[in-house]
């Protein structure tokens, strides 16, 4: 397994090379930079357009729209820097990655490949509403964009590279290998679409919403894939979250320590989770029955304890979903560090090996010595441990927590797992998966909203694309067989 | 003739078919069910009403007609999510054919109805020939068949129907809600298929061995697609009810349905692996469920508070069954 030195050649440090560059460019380039030809203003045109659907002032000059809802001045410039900077930056990651293990070499090219993609887009985007724009930009901005852009053609264009082990049975549509990759796909073909289609879909504010939106649903999703793995399901961890939410407020509101009030969610969680777990694998009772009774058990109780008031009031260092460390909200830091945590610990450990053996073939998993009533508790803890987290970040993102869990979260979680690959049979499927699911579902939101689909059509659109994903995801399965 | 043995055998035969009818699932729950009645009545004079109780069966007949199916796609070993969002989808089908586009009520009945079937067919035959698992692909249409009630009926309702449109959801017939005589029909149809017919059984072998269903020569796609076509007429049907009984038509209409189905046929001791369960059991748990939302609404618990009683007797008869199942297979 160990890769020796002499196996990494020149191909194993382009991407490293490249993430350099482009994160040279990005700092040295003048014209990135350059605050009237860096964040690129929208047009004039489509401002008017756009101030003529929805109109922000009455004839008196009076604001017609709330504060919040209003669209800012500064929401509208795209900071296309930034896409690029997040390019760089992960490129760079990747690469170093690249080096220290040289036998994932391939996944890593088609990562690199996608983000020549998001690149080249940002220069599409850039290029294509200055010359709307007839503005004499190209002539302007001199060598930097096409320095750039030659950088991007060769993020792509090292795809084709010869890889350390040339494998003979390497196709190009082992590029489409896994449901992570076709996540991938789909992810950069929305934001490269829908971009050029309305380039303040791009704009620094509304990828991060995006992120940030369903990261408490990506939170919960890891523990979700981790049961569904082991060849259970949970459909209560909707329940879970609003009870342990509200569970975190009311302490905090009744002067317990902040912090306690952020932990003890995430402890009942566990507490809870292994409860059910205990129910499940000691019992014999299916897991869809148990957590089918939880889910009454644990919404009703919320509505006799609370009588549906909500929770407001809570003291101001409370919220710690609204943090912003180094400009990025939490739940984005959470969901991110957690993801990559789970997919260490699920890939290297022996606990996390065992979920996938106990959910690939129970009798050999017992024949091997695993126990599998204890993988299956350990699961679903870990299950209500996540659950614990994203209850502690639904709490926090708001002035208020409301008595109701949000309507179809449980399924939104279960469909977060299933479209990241993740079967249903048990044994198959990854936490990064799930976590690209969540932000591709609510980046399909987010964009029909941004191409003018009728919202009322928004859910039957989005049924219908995790039908496609799932298909995809069966079509290639049967191909490689 | 000897006469002592033929006396003998069946006595003891009758003891123990008294035993083990007692002791079957249907049997433990029947008893839990009397139990919970007898306790809810000394609790409250009008719950043990026949106004009350009718009244009560009309409230549950949704719910029964769409446990039907769902206890014979259980029993496949398969599930169907989507029940409540068909539901949804035909009311608004019937609601819109009849107000947007002009149609005889009549017509727009049988279209809500079509509407069901296809909606139902699409699910089978997706599970049937691209093989996708039933709870995934139940799952995606759960999203779509509501989406698309909410794009066709765009947030609005229907309402201002005739007068002879009630008559399925609020009228009597012969002194008994419309209703009842309908799920009555159907239950009585689906138990004596599941029971008695070779496409019943065969929907045992399915749940007990795909595989070897297969290989027997049993036509599993064909009766799959049946299941889950009459799984989508019965969520119509059931619309159609609904529709009735509310007076209006809006678009979330049966949301989380499934679950109570799913509740109720579980609690009927059908195996969620499929294999085995039986109408009677279902139809049982469907009745004990209302009865105790109801039961307890009367004795003065918040009507959302009664869910905590359902999930902790449907664990409980669960375990309870469980533990005497487990008994039985050792002594005997």
């Amino acid at each position: 397994m160990n890769p020796s030195a002499s196996s990494r050649t020149f191909s194993n440090f382009i991407p490293l090379i490249l993430g350099v560059l482009v994160l040279f460019a990005y700092y040295r380039l003048e014209f990135i930079q350059h605050p009237t030809l860096g964040s690129l203003t929208y047009p004039q045109a489509a401002l008017e357009r756009d101030a003529q659907k929805v109109p922000l002032f009455d004839a008196d000059g009076n604001p017609l729209l709330d504060e919040r809802e209003r669209p800012r001045e500064a929401d509208l410039e795209l900071s296309g820097g930034q896409l690029l900077w997040f390019a760089g930056a992960v490129l760079l990651l990747l690469g170093v990655w690249n080096v220290i293990e040289p036998r994932l070499d391939a996944t890593i090219a088609i990562l690199v490949g996608l983000l020549g993609t998001l690149s080249s887009a940002y220069f599409v985007v850039f290029g294509r509403t200055y010359l709307a724009e007839g503005a004499t930009y190209l002539a302007q901005m001199g060598v930097g964009f096409w320095v750039l852009l030659i950088l991007s053609v060769l993020l792509l264009a090292q795809l084709a590279f010869p890889r350390v082990t040339p494998s003979p049975y390497f196709k190009p549509s082992r590029l489409l290998g896994n449901q992570e990759a076709v996540l991938l796909f789909v992810i950069v073909i929305l934001l490269v679409g829908v971009g050029i289609l309305n380039p303040r879909f791009l704009a620094e504010r509304n990828l991060l919403d995006i992120l940030q939106g369903n990261a408490y649903i990506a939170v919960a999703a890891i523990g979700m894939t981790m049961v569904i793995i082991t060849g259970n399901i949970d459909i209560s961890v909707g329940s879970l979250i609003a009870l342990l939410a509200v569970i975190s407020g009311r302490m905090v509101v009744n002067d317990v320590p902040i912090v306690i009030s952020w932990i003890a969610p995430i402890v009942l969680g566990g507490i809870i989770g292994a409860g059910i777990g205990w129910l499940v694998a000691y019992l014999r009772v299916p897991s869809i029955v148990v957590t089918l009774a939880m889910l009454s058990i644990l919404k009703g109780g919320l509505i006799i304890w609370t009588n549906g008031e909500r929770v407001t009031d809570m003291p101001l260092g409370y919220y710690l979903a609204q943090w912003k460390p180094f400009g990025v909200a939490m739940p984005i830091w959470f969901m991110v560090i957690l993801t990559l945590v789970a997919i260490v610990w699920m890939r290297y450990s022996g606990l996390g090996r065992s979920l996938y053996a106990v959910g690939g073939n129970k009798e050999a998993a017992r024949l091997s010595g695993i126990s599998e009533r204890t993988v299956v508790l350990q699961a679903f803890a870990l299950n209500g441990v996540f659950a614990g987290i994203a209850a502690l970040l639904y709490a926090t993102q708001f002035q208020l927590i409301q008595a109701t869990p949000p309507p179809f979260l449980e399924l939104n979680i279960i469909t977060a797992s299933v479209v990241g690959g993740v079967s249903i049979l048990g044994g198959i499927g990854t936490v990064l998966g799930s976590t690209l699911a969540t932000i591709l579902i609510n980046m399909i939101r987010s964009g029909m909203v941004f191409i003018n689909i009728d919202p009322f059509w928004l859910k039957s659109v989005q049924g219908l694309l995790i039908l496609i994903t799932v298909l995809a995801d069966l079509l290639r399965r049967r191909n490689q067989q | 003739m000897n006469v002592s043995t033929n006396e003998t055998i069946p006595q003891r035969s009758a003891v123990q078919q008294v035993r083990n009818a007692l002791t079957s699932r249907e049997g433990v729950l029947f008893i839990i069910m009397l139990v919970a009645m007898a306790i809810l009545s000394t609790q409250n004079k009008n719950f043990l009403t026949s106004s009350n109780l009718l009244n009560q069966v009309r409230l549950l007949t949704e719910v029964g007609l769409v446990a039907l199916p769902m206890t014979y796609i259980i029993i496949t070993g398969g599930i169907d999510l989507s029940v409540g969002s068909i539901l949804g989808l035909c009311a608004i089908m019937l609601g819109y054919s009849w107000q947007e586009w002009g149609l005889p009520l009549p017509i727009a009945i049988v279209i809500c109805l079509a509407v069901g079937v296809l909606a139902g067919f699409i699910n089978g035959l997706f599970i049937v020939r691209v093989k996708v698992p039933p709870l995934i692909m139940t799952l995606a249409t759960l999203a779509f068949y509501r989406g698309l009630a909410e794009g066709i009926s765009r947030g609005r309702s229907a309402r201002g129907y005739p007068e002879w449109f009630f008559q399925m959801g609020q009228g009597d017939f012969w002194g008994i809600p419309t209703q009842i005589w309908l799920l009555l029909i159907f239950t009585l149809l689906a138990g004596i298929v599941l029971a008695r017919t070779t496409l019943g059984r065969t929907l045992y072998a399915i749940g007990n061995n795909e595989i070897g269903a297969r290989f027997s020569g049993l036509p599993v796609n064909r009766n799959l697609l049946i299941i889950y076509t009459f799984s989508g007429l019965m969520s119509a049907l059931a619309a159609y009810i609904f529709v009735s009984r509310v007076s209006t038509t809006r678009s979330d209409m049966g949301s989380g349905l499934e679950l109570d189905v799913i509740a109720a046929v579980v609690l009927g001791g059908t195996s969620i692996f499929g294999g085995s369960g039986s109408i009677v059991g279902t139809m049982i748990g469907v009745v004990l469920i209302q009865l105790l939302k109801n039961g307890l609404a009367l004795s003065g618990v918040a009507s959302d508070a009664t869910i905590v009683v359902v999930g902790g007797v449907l664990v409980l008869s669960i375990l309870i069954n469980n533990f005497i199942q487990d008994r039985k297979n050792t002594t005997l």
